[in-house]
């Protein structure tokens, strides 16, 4: 029903829409960057936060801090204000939420079990998790001694279980390389969400498509890119691209019988919108690949907000908030590591 | 005065009646000092004399010279050969001390450069990338060994890497980040070259210091100590050679002298012997005493002025 949303969206979803947007006005601007760029200890950094809407996580923290202390810091305000949206959602939005953090649960999941493979400590496994993507049975996932059991016991009741179904047999889990597996999971996950925002439709359809989209493509060129010399065969890597996106089907043809960055470029200069992420990088040269990428995402991320009523700007406002903190631990990294002259390197300024 | 006696000798109150003969000093006045430090060849008691270096108390026969003599030759040679392997060790040490320094410089700038690959690699693939590649490791692919090199007599260790069995994890960080894992993985490696050659740099400099200080203090014992003992102990000998010679010399310049005057006694009773039978036979035929036939004989002896013929 698209175009009547703004009779009956607010009913369930104004609450928590303003409470969005008053995040997203929170973000660092870039006078905020450059402040925080012209620092030269991490206690200037910490300093500069606690004017930000980071004070009170950060004031707490004795004084030789350290660049991952400012990112855990941040990345638990992030945590707290995803839960408290999660807790006043209700359907569907608590779904699409929820569907926000399977990216993460799949991280965690992957973490474990090969952490189990090599028989390491649960506790100190469970500590590296990352915080948004913990469910309740999460530490049970290393008691299960092979794949099947794994499967059997523990994700069957996951969120994740539908991925772990679809794409591999049981026979698959125990050999398969567990980057594969990853990207195997999270493509299934790319899809089904896909498939859910399709579903909810309207604006959010839209925009929540278009940002999809993106990313599946970004995640075709980067798996092209880095599979180029190693032993993965074409044949794998076409299964893990997406079947949805700019890029599909024509383009993933091309990419998958690519060899070299250069033939990547040439596969992807059809297509305008990714015209000019290429162009931005000289012939031969993939390393500022991605941060060439994450600029275009956070262009995308930030129209999203253009327009109301609608479920991607809880989509936007998260990742959003990820390229931030991205952006501290660099400038933290940087100030730290006495290399001030390249932090401008990879700062990527929200606005 | 004093005496140094080795460690295990047994029975020092028959040394103490031996030496004081010797030394022709009481043996109340000998003073008794062990002493660990003699060196196993030499089984002589070390002698001190008031202000002077020490020497071997040995009997000081011509042999003995002998055996001194080529004692001194030895050390002499031994102490010739040390000073070049000191001076050859010392020449490595400041070679060493040169690369040390200039390793440890390019070493703090690659650790620099390599904790900054990690931090591009975890601003691209996630916070989470060292956990994830730590988890999917088994075993160290690098490994280090260490072989011995022998430099001038000297043996240092030496330390070098290898890589075992392949990396997996090719495919880290597939659909973000893998070039930077790969980027940080490279400059990791150049990184563990440049500490596993400190690490033998190190090594082996302060196994050269042991060894030149050992060498050093061997050439000073030889050069302070031995060398001079050894000197001393034949100028010992050779004086009491000479002493000896000069002894039997004299020894038979006297009877020399005595032999000569019991000759000259045996001249000198034999020739008042042949007057007193001269004499004899003249009183005989003269018929006059014994006296002035003496008397006669001892006339004619001395010329007589008036007596022509």
């Amino acid at each position: 029903m698209y175009g009547f949303e703004a009779l009956t969206f607010n009913i369930h979803g104004g609450y928590l829409e303003a409470v969005v947007r008053g995040h997203r006005s929170s973000l660092l601007t870039a006078s905020d960057y450059n402040n925080l760029c012209q620092c030269e200890t991490l206690d200037d950094i910490k300093m500069h936060l606690s004017a930000t809407e980071y004070g009170p996580y950060l004031q707490n923290e004795p004084s030789p801090l350290h660049t991952t202390t400012i990112v855990e810091k941040c990345t638990l305000k992030l945590v707290d204000e995803y839960k408290h949206m999660l807790c006043q959602a209700t359907e569907p939005l608590s779904t699409f939420l929820e569907y926000i953090t399977y990216g993460h649960m799949i991280d965690n999941v992957v973490l474990i079990v090969t952490g189990t493979l090599h028989e390491r400590d649960v506790q100190e496994l469970l500590e590296k998790c990352h915080p948004l993507g913990m469910f309740d049975s999460i530490a049970s996932l290393a008691v299960a001694q092979n794949m099947r059991e794994l499967y059997r016991l523990v994700l069957v009741d996951t969120p994740l279980a539908p991925y772990f179904s679809e794409c591999i047999t049981s026979e698959d889990l125990d050999d398969m390389n567990i980057e594969i597996m990853r990207n195997t999971l999270y493509k299934a996950y790319l899809e089904d969400f896909y498939k859910f925002c399709k579903k909810l439709g309207g604006a959010t359809a839209e925009i929540m498509t278009d940002l999809l989209a993106f990313e599946a493509d970004k995640r075709a060129v980067n798996i092209t890119i880095n599979s180029i010399g190693t032993e993965l065969t074409r044949d794998d890597r076409k299964k893990l691209y997406s079947n949805f996106g700019l890029l599909y089907p024509y383009g993933h043809e091309e990419l998958a019988v690519c060899e070299d960055v250069d033939q990547v470029r040439g596969a992807l200069e059809k297509y305008p919108a990714y015209q000019s992420i290429f162009a931005k990088l000289s012939y031969g040269e993939s390393q500022m690949l991605d941060k060439a990428f994450y600029e275009e995402e956070v262009k995308r991320l930030c129209l999203a907000f253009e327009q109301q009523f609608h479920y991607g700007v809880f989509f936007a406002y998260m990742r959003l908030r990820e390229q931030e903190i991205r952006n501290l631990m660099w400038i933290s990294e940087c100030v730290a590591q006495n290399q001030k002259s390249r932090v401008h390197d990879s700062v990527v300024f929200i606005f | 005065m004093w005496l140094s006696i080795k460690r295990g000798a047994q029975n020092f109150s028959s040394h103490l009646r031996s030496l004081d003969g010797l030394l022709g000093v009481h043996r109340s006045q000998i003073k008794i000092k062990f002493s660990v430090k003699t060196s196993r060849r030499i089984r002589h008691l070390i002698v001190k004399m008031s202000g002077q270096s020490q020497r071997l108390n040995v009997v000081p026969t011509v042999t003995m010279l002998g055996i001194m003599k080529a004692r001194l030759v030895g050390a002499t040679r031994g102490h010739a050969l040390l000073k070049k392997k000191s001076d050859a060790l010392t020449v490595q040490f400041r070679a060493i001390l040169k690369k040390i320094v200039s390793t440890k410089e390019s070493m703090g700038e690659i650790m620099k450069s390599s904790a900054f690959a990690l931090t591009e690699a975890k601003y691209v693939a996630g916070e989470n990338i060292k956990h994830i590649v730590l988890e999917n490791v088994q075993n160290a692919s690098l490994k280090v060994r260490s072989r011995q090199e022998n430099v001038a007599g000297v043996k240092l260790p030496k330390f070098e890497y290898f890589t075992e069995g392949e990396t997996k994890n090719d495919l880290t960080g597939l659909a973000r980040g893998g070039q930077q894992v790969q980027q940080c993985r490279a400059a990791y490696v150049k990184a563990i070259e440049v500490l596993v050659e400190l690490a033998s740099l190190q090594t082996s400099f302060l196994t050269l210091d042991e060894a030149i200080k050992t060498t050093n203090r061997r050439v000073n014992a030889l050069e302070n100590v031995v060398k001079p003992r050894m000197e001393n102990t034949i100028t010992y000998i050779k004086g009491e050679l000479d002493e000896l010679e000069r002894e039997d010399f004299f020894r038979l310049k006297k009877i020399q002298g005595y032999k000569k005057r019991e000759i000259e006694k045996q001249m000198a009773a034999a020739k008042q012997y042949a007057e007193e039978q001269v004499a004899e036979k003249v009183s005989l035929k003269k018929g006059i005493s014994i006296n002035s036939a003496h008397n006669l004989l001892s006339k004619t002896v001395e010329k007589d002025e008036d007596i022509i013929f």
